[in-house]
């Protein structure tokens, strides 16, 4: 490995790393712009120039030396950008030299000369570069004085460019052109993180500004554009004038808004959410998370459910705790233990459901069960770890993962664009990564992509298809005929050609990696076939289910058993529970920490519940990775976690509930596994429990209304920005069927939902199969009949 | 319709100049082509081409306006693009400016009336020995513009008279070697 001397230190590192990280490595700084980890370096601000040289070779293969026989250091003519220079063997790095510093804050000053310095008023101000730089070289006196030695606070004469200084990019993205600095940051992250070139540099030399030709900045994953702007150009329109950088408490925590776990810092102000970010985990999610986790938090503030409620003639009143257990008792007295029904959310911890799970036993009540849960269970399938992706052959995705799980998407992009897994340095991951190349197209050999309707990793693929949706059995079938040398069998609406293709790389690469959409874990004989195929080849799977931990519940045995008669009491912490549950039971405890609808329709009870942000618990996430979250510091008055409300829901039963607390629920989880959940790794562990659950049918899938996964779950949409984003609900059909239906392109109209009845507009889609209505909402993968109420005289252009 | 529909065979020896994941490479023929047909490449084109070779139109547009030969807006007959870098300023490009658009009545992104001229500021043309410079259309510069050889050249394309034909019956002050002083200050030539 090269040897490097950085000022005084002598620091080895691999070939091929940057001048920029072995300075960093050496434990110096330079400071930089436009260089961030993950991203290609380009060199465009030219911030952390420094002097470098190395020695050479002579003809006869020795170092070159000089007069007094020391190894001769031959100095690049010029200061060099440290970020673009890899390191050669003997190289000498200086920063520290006045040479190097007068440079460094000459590019700070023609930096500033155009930027506002609007810093009073700037949501960056406290957490910004340019101003930390500022800070650092603005006022040297060495470099910057007058003719009497006073200190010179700028040089530059002329009046400033004024451009365009509130730009809204999208509902959730704004700019300001003249604090933008043109780094490039947010124009590379977009081409390599998603994949998606919706931001770019228009026009020319002073002229230059971001912006966007394509409507509202159309990818998953946005908002990390905000993280990585080094100055205050592009803000989170969400937390916008939320307060200041030096005001937020900081959390950092796991997202529970898909089943990747994303994390995130919980940024929180006088008790409310202000703002999400991303926090590093390099195994997991990088820097970067997804427009949900980071946007959608504004639920957490709405409508909060603060005291417990009991119904009182016909309308819910704030009671206190002792009148909520009284009226528990009342409308417990005399059930059968037997007939308890339990349904947790899908973002339950670990914890919770291992609470559950033991009171469920304990009642000996098979009603235990959890919102968004699979027919089939994750449990069943051999899980992958991100990192893994990197080093596959072959991906196959049969579902959407960009809506799924968007972080997978992240992934199967770096893992086509060939990017390597990044070295660890003493500063953590290298910061300018010189095996990342700007402008490297994805390749499509990698990948086969499939799934009932068109979906955004297919641009990738060579071998892709949209089957009807409920076919996804036939196409594992005929997958597997050609993974046994036949000819495929037929599956409606995908070519032949394009399976033999997918399954042949399948057979011919060594890793592979297997990524199942709800449409296969809702559907057993599909199911049955995908794990069959990963088994036999040794595959790891990725199972992207609608619930944030799937895994994690199921293996706290959380699932329905047995054939019992209904229950005829429930405790309920779902937000959307199940219809038929809600019919068959006489009398219903809500845990919920928001109300909606369903509460203040079925509840007869109510106990406040603490949301995601506001919980100490663990999620086993898609990879089986064990992650921890931690509360923020929010105002939720009363509200108590799950495993408080189980054991009192318990008491009222008349049973003392087994786990109590969440600390027990650790306890126990330790004796149990050996697993400390207080200690766990800091970017989470993985842990692969052995789990044997029967697969069990979600509902009858019948009709011809299909619900599409969205990363955007209902509560996402509950938030004003995040509302205005979205708009209506996009129905989408093939034009004929559209038509058939006397349905037309942009008409509004209102369709029936296990989420109510929503509003929606009619979009045509050529490539979506016939004879089928796709809407992004609800349980995914699910199917029901369509009914479209009333057009109610929309634009039918 | 799309413009490129009945161009098929023409799109299909483009593309195949590049490697085959590679087709972004294809975006400035294609886009010089429609320039070329039409004068200017509007959103849909933009939006068109974006799809041919399989990017956003957020990335065409960021090509196009980097180079100012691609026009987003309709243009005239005679396009003249007005050399505005420094030496051209300095032979009197400024004033050469202010006259062009006194004496068309447009401003840029603009088309007279008549539909025939239509005016654009450009960077360097690369002529700073015979400034000031302008370019009409895709045709060699006009160089030394005075405002007399300025009111021939305009008087001739009135015309629909060929550039090259209209280039013999400008007046010849070079000799006089007075073109920058002539269009000095306010007024310009007499």
């Amino acid at each position: 490995m090269p040897k490097v001397k950085v000022n005084d230190r002598t620091v080895e590192v691999p070939p091929g790393t940057s001048a920029m990280d072995a300075i960093f490595h050496a434990g110096y700084d330079v400071p930089l712009f436009c260089a961030e980890r993950h991203l290609s370096p380009t060199g465009s601000c030219r911030m952390c120039l420094v002097r470098a040289g190395a020695p050479r070779k002579g003809p006869d293969g020795e170092w070159i030396t000089d007069e007094s026989g020391e190894v001769k250091i031959f100095w690049f003519p010029k200061l060099m950008a440290s970020c673009t220079l890899a390191v050669s063997e003997g190289m000498v790095i200086d920063t520290l030299s006045d040479e190097v510093r007068h440079a460094q804050s000459g590019m700070v000053e023609l930096t500033l000369a155009n930027h506002p310095l609007d810093c009073p008023t700037c949501d960056k101000g406290g957490a910004c570069d340019l101003q930390d730089r500022a800070y650092e070289y603005g006022l040297d006196a060495k470099f910057y004085t007058g003719p009497a030695g006073e200190p010179v606070y700028t040089r530059y004469a002329f009046t400033k460019r004024h451009v365009d200084k509130h730009h809204p990019l999208s509902e959730f993205i704004v700019l300001d052109r003249e604090r933008c600095i043109h780094c490039k940051r947010c124009v590379r992250y977009f081409e390599e993180i998603p994949g998606d070139q919706v931001l770019d540099f228009i026009e020319r030399a002073v002229h230059t500004f971001i912006g966007t030709a394509d409507d509202g900045l159309p990818s998953n994953f946005s908002g990390n554009i905000t993280d990585i702007c080094p100055v205050g150009a592009l803000l989170d329109r969400v937390a916008r004038f939320r307060g200041r950088n030096w005001e937020f408490e900081q959390t950092p925590s796991v997202s529970t808004d898909d089943a990747s776990g994303q994390f995130i810092w919980i940024d929180a102000r006088s008790g409310r959410i202000e703002r999400i970010r991303a926090r590093e985990n390099p195994e997991l999610n990088d820097i970067w998370i997804s427009d949900a986790a980071r946007f959608g938090h504004e639920w957490a503030d709405q409508d909060r459910i603060t005291t417990p409620m009991v119904r009182k003639g016909g309308s819910l009143e704030p009671a206190t705790w002792e009148e909520a257990l009284a009226a528990m008792r009342q409308g417990l007295e005399g059930v059968e233990r037997g007939r308890v029904g339990i349904v947790l959310p899908g973002d339950a911890t670990v914890e919770e459901g291992l609470a559950a799970a033991e009171l469920s036993k304990q009642l000996e009540s098979g009603f235990l069960d959890f919102e968004g849960r699979t027919a089939v269970p994750a449990s069943n399938f051999p899980a992958a770890s991100f990192a893994s992706v990197l080093e596959a052959d072959y991906l196959l995705v049969v579902g959407d993962p960009t809506e799924e799980l968007p972080i997978a998407h992240v992934w199967i992009h770096k893992r086509l664009r060939g990017v390597p897994m990044p070295p660890r340095f003493n500063h953590g991951t290298p910061i300018a990564d010189l095996a990342i190349r700007e402008h490297t197209p994805p390749d499509p050999r990698l990948l086969g992509a499939f799934a009932p309707h068109p979906t955004r990793v297919m641009a990738w693929a060579e071998a892709r298809g949209v089957f009807e949706p409920g076919h996804a059995s036939a196409f594992f079938a005929a997958f597997e005929a050609v993974l046994a040398g036949r000819e495929p069998t037929e599956v409606a609406g995908v070519e032949p050609e394009a399976i033999r293709r997918a399954a042949d790389r399948w057979r011919a690469a060594e890793k592979r990696v297997l990524f199942l959409g709800a449409e296969v874990l809702m559907d057993p004989e599909a199911a049955k076939l995908a794990e069959k195929i990963a088994k036999s080849q040794g595959a790891g799977v990725f199972a992207m289910t609608p619930a944030a931990n799937a895994r994690g519940l199921e293996a706290m045995g959380v699932w329905p058993t047995g054939d019992r008669e209904g229950p005829r009491v429930a405790f309920i912490a779902a937000e959307a529970p199940p219809q038929k549950l809600l019919e068959m039971t006489e009398f219903r405890v809500f845990h919920a920490a928001r109300m909606s609808d369903v509460v203040r329709r079925r509840a007869d009870v109510v106990l406040p519940a603490k949301t995601p942000y506001e919980k100490r618990g663990t999620l086993l996430n898609a990879e089986s990775r064990l992650v921890g979250l931690e509360p923020a510091h929010v105002d939720a008055g009363e509200a108590e976690g799950l495993t408080q409300a189980l054991g009192l829901f318990a008491d009222a039963l008349g049973v003392q509930a087994p786990v109590r607390f969440v600390h027990q629920a650790r306890k126990r989880f330790q004796e149990r596994y050996r697993i400390d959940l207080d200690k766990l790794e800091p970017y989470g562990t993985l842990w692969r429990p052995r789990v044997s659950l029967t697969p069990r049918p979600v509902a009858p899938a019948e009709g011809n209304l299909y619900l599409r996964p969205s990363m955007w779950k209902a509560r996402h949409r509950l938030g004003a920005v995040v509302q205005r984003a979205l708009g209506a609900l996009e129905l989408a059909a093939h034009p004929e069927t559209a038509l058939a239906e006397g349905l037309d392109e942009g008409a509004t109209l209102e369709v029936e939902t296990p989420l109510g009845t929503l509003g929606a507009r009619l979009v045509f889609d050529p490539e979506l199969p016939k004879g089928w209505f796709f809407l992004p909402a609800g349980t995914p993968a699910a199917r029901l009949p369509f009914r479209a109420l009333v057009p109610q005289g929309g634009e039918t252009s | 319709m799309g413009f490129f529909d009945d161009k098929q065979e023409w799109l299909a020896e483009v593309f195949a100049q590049y490697p085959e994941d590679r087709r972004r490479s294809a975006l400035m023929p294609l886009l010089r082509r429609v320039q070329q047909d039409e004068g200017y490449v509007d959103f849909e084109r933009m939006k068109e081409i974006a799809e041919l070779v399989g990017t956003t139109a957020t990335e065409v547009a960021g090509v196009m306006s980097f180079y100012s030969y691609y026009q987003g807006l309709p243009t005239g007959k005679y396009h003249i693009q007005v050399c505005r870098t420094l030496s051209c300023k300095l032979a009197g490009a400024d004033e050469l400016w202010h006259t062009l658009t006194e004496r068309l009545g447009i401003l840029p992104g603009e088309v007279t009336p008549d539909g025939r001229f239509s005016l654009q500021a450009v960077e360097c043309l690369g002529s700073c020995h015979t400034g000031p410079v302008i370019q009409v259309g895709d045709e060699p510069y006009v160089e030394r513009v005075t405002k007399a050889r300025l009111e021939a050249l305009l008087e001739g394309l009135m015309q629909d008279k060929p550039l090259d034909e209209v280039r013999k019956t400008l007046p010849d002050e070079d000799k006089m070697g007075k073109a920058t002083i002539e269009l000095d200050g306010e007024g310009g030539a007499s």
